[in-house]
């Protein structure tokens, strides 16, 4: 309700004048979450329905967004945002379900596979429960279906399966004609996320032809070859879809673009873990300011607040010791050691004191 | 000041530095409990005083409403909002709790105050000249400063200073003083006094307008409730205030002795400065744990409701090295605040006739 009412701009006027914030209907939050966490106007808020066991590592949440929930289009991501141990982690994943699921029971799914000390997804296999609730953001992201009947390669590696799914179920329902082939390369026939659905999919929908190749059974790695590519006929006319980790869709690009299929027909995306910088790691690096669309390079031990200023940037300092937080601002990505404690931060987004953080290898700030 | 060489600087460097790592390294969802418990309380205790407030013609209904409101502005301004904006709650990643975005119920705005408090008083605490909060430019409290006759009547600028302290906050970056001097023109204050406009017309509009609007038939009294409550406000948070810097014992320092310091000697500094008072849980939370301004002033950015925890240790440090801890009853503290207030409101050679009469009190 609160937020429909912040849509008149009279009324959001006066919710900031007696709230003294820029989202007023958020300053009940407190006492409606104890009501009811749905009612939170702060994020959207999103209850866990089901939880269900893909693999060993991997879990498929259920998740039923407040009605507020805007949707989205198949292959587009979400930010979710989940407190842990008293701090707020936001972190992207693609959408598994189709909108079709959305639009007849309200409900998405987030297909999750646990990664090697993974703070976030870790957590979520541990903790998350169904009745829970998270936080959710808007859908975003480029990555979507073709408008017109083009004929589809998708590549997909490991839990990059995930928007590839809410595609695939979006085309199938919409009895889509055109040829379309998935290249699916899991580690061991146990690790197929969402077996029974794939196979379900290939037997209703007779475009559909799946490939599923294990690289991890023989003694050497069977990775992506030409050979797999000249199985798909017609790939030259192909609208190309990769998703997955990195060696993948390096090695996917490059064989696709020497078959003359141009940028413009491949279509990336995947949200790897960032990686923590190790304390031997040089202090120094490249460092973005992402509001202004400033990239600079830093060496030693200066500080991001003179790395900022350096490059024209007048960020709000003031004691320039690391006791008045004027300058602390948020970073999105990046590690960087505080020079008061000598300690490393995490890879992901925090706020962090300019004054006193140096950075540890790349480091994005908003600025 | 109390003399210390470089080696014994870096030794209180270094001990205070392992109280705030260990404190840092266990930061987590108890700070984010307490803060979040605290908030809770603030929200129930807002809703009901403006819910009770329009009945107020009942008496009790309003000394009930009138309490409730003031104590919520209470702990919004002393234990929430003074403290989010410290950058206590900082690393819980929360917007509604970012040092740099939260917006205060007061008439003060949020970024003037990060500006003269969080860095200027913070940094160059108690060095006259230099940390303005020392008197307010107002009274006159240590003997650093000359005396000249309108000093004699600065008990009743106190009075008025904490009868519209919000106000008085609001204007601080103004530095009345320095326009009146001519060191700064008002047009350089142009841009600040547009946030004051806005941000105290907003606080203005809410409690002396709007609210008594909307109740129409008992405008007055929701008006005279409104009133009331920011008056509780005002007293009490001057008050805590006052006792955090101007107690009896608590130390100025001069801008030479100051110069290229070291952390160990910001520490020192800190420490002589401020002065704690005691109490009961309850006292702590509406002080904001102001009453362990010590313990805030070394570590100004760890959570608030850590300061009785870390305050043992701190204690043992300041023994170790010799310092004194400034601390006492609530009514000890605020008494020699009264007392410094009085005493240099006279001309020196009085005040030192009548500070060296034995002590009755």
């Amino acid at each position: 309700m609160l937020s429909r009412i912040e849509r008149t701009s009279a009324l959001q006027w006066l919710g900031k004048q007696l709230f003294n914030r820029e989202d007023p209907a958020a300053f009940f939050d407190p006492l409606l979450e104890r009501i009811n966490p749905m009612w939170v106007q702060q994020y959207t808020p999103a209850r866990v329905e089901r939880v269900e066991d893909e693999t060993a590592d991997t879990k498929t949440f259920v998740l039923k967004p407040s009605k507020r929930w805007a949707g989205f289009q198949a292959g587009q991501h979400v930010n979710i945002c989940i407190d842990i141990d008293g701090i707020r982690r936001n972190r992207t994943f693609s959408l598994s379900s189709a909108p079709a699921q959305w639009h007849s029971n309200g409900t998405v799914t987030l297909t999750i596979k646990r990664l090697p000390g993974g703070l976030v997804t870790n957590w979520m296999h541990d903790n998350l429960q169904p009745g829970a609730t998270i936080g959710l953001g808007e859908a975003f992201g480029e990555f979507l279906i073709p408008e017109a009947g083009e004929p589809l390669l998708y590549i997909a590696g490991g839990s990059g399966i995930t928007p590839v799914l809410s595609q695939l179920e979006t085309l199938a329902a919409a009895n889509y004609e055109a040829p379309v082939t998935l290249l699916y390369f899991v580690r061991t026939q146990a690790d197929i996320i969402a077996a029974q659905k794939l196979y379900e999919l290939r037997q209703n929908w007779t475009s559909l032809t799946l490939n599923i190749i294990a690289t991890n059974e023989s003694e050497t790695p069977r990775f992506l070859k030409e050979a797999d590519l000249d199985e798909v006929s017609g790939i030259e006319s192909r609208r190309c879809y990769l998703c997955g980790p990195k060696g993948l869709m390096d090695l996917a690009t490059d064989l696709l673009s020497q078959r003359g299929i141009t940028e413009d027909r491949m279509h990336s995306t995947f949200f790897a873990a960032p990686q923590a910088a190790l304390d031997t790691d040089a202090l120094g690096g490249e460092v973005r300011f992402s509001n202004s669309d400033i990239n600079v390079s830093s060496e030693g031990d200066a500080p991001l607040l003179d790395i900022a200023e350096a490059a024209k940037l007048s960020p709000r300092y003031g004691c320039r010791m690391g006791i008045c937080h004027q300058c602390s601002c948020k970073k999105t990505s990046g590690t960087v050691v505080n020079r008061l404690t000598g300690k490393s931060s995490g890879p992901g987004e925090e706020n962090i004191q300019l004054c006193v953080s140096v950075p540890q290898g790349p480091v994005t700030v908003e600025l | 000041m109390k003399q210390m060489n470089e080696a014994q600087l870096n030794e209180l460097e270094q001990d205070l530095n392992a109280i705030r790592d260990e404190v840092l390294a266990d930061l987590g969802e108890r700070d984010a409990d307490y803060i979040r418990r605290v908030v809770r309380l603030h929200r129930s205790l807002e809703v009901a005083g403006r819910v009770m407030m329009p009945f107020g013609f009942i008496p009790p209904v309003f000394v009930a409403a009138t309490a409730a409101l003031g104590i919520s502005k209470i702990i919004e301004n002393m234990e929430i909002g003074h403290n989010v904006m410290h950058g206590q709650y900082d690393w819980m990643n929360d917007p509604s709790l970012h040092s740099q975005t939260y917006e205060w119920d007061t008439a003060c705005d949020s970024d003037s105050w990060r500006l003269t408090h969080n860095y200027e008083h913070h940094t160059y605490t108690n060095i006259i000249g230099k940390d303005r909060d020392y008197g307010y430019a107002l009274l006159r409290l240590s003997d650093d400063e000359k005396w000249r006759p309108a000093h004699s009547l600065q008990f009743i600028n106190y009075v008025l200073l904490s009868v519209f302290f919000q106000w008085g906050v609001a204007l601080h970056e103004l530095e009345f003083e320095r326009i009146r001097r001519g060191e700064v023109s008002l047009k350089e204050k142009l841009p600040f006094l547009k946030g004051f406009v806005r941000k105290g017309g907003r606080q203005a509009f809410k409690d002396y307008v709007f609210f008594p609007l909307v109740t129409f038939p008992v405008a007055p009294i929701v008006l005279a409730g409104n009133v009331g409550a920011n008056l509780i406000r005002n007293l009490w948070s001057s008050t805590v205030i006052f006792c955090g810097h101007f107690t009896q014992d608590a130390e100025t320092f001069t801008e030479e002795e100051c110069e290229g310091e070291s952390k160990g000697h910001w520490y020192l500094r800190q420490l002589t400065g401020s002065s704690n008072f005691s109490g009961n849980r309850f006292v702590h939370l509406l002080s904001g744990h102001l009453s362990y301004q010590m313990e805030h002033h070394v570590f100004p950015d760890l959570p608030a409701h850590r300061y009785p925890e870390i305050s043992e240790k701190v204690q043992a440090v300041c023994k170790k090295h010799g310092i004194h801890y400034n601390t006492g009853s609530f009514a000890r503290q605020y008494g020699t605040v009264l007392k410094r207030i009085l005493s240099y409101s006279l001309p020196d050679r009085l005040r030192e006739k009548w500070t060296a009469q034995p002590q009755t009190a």
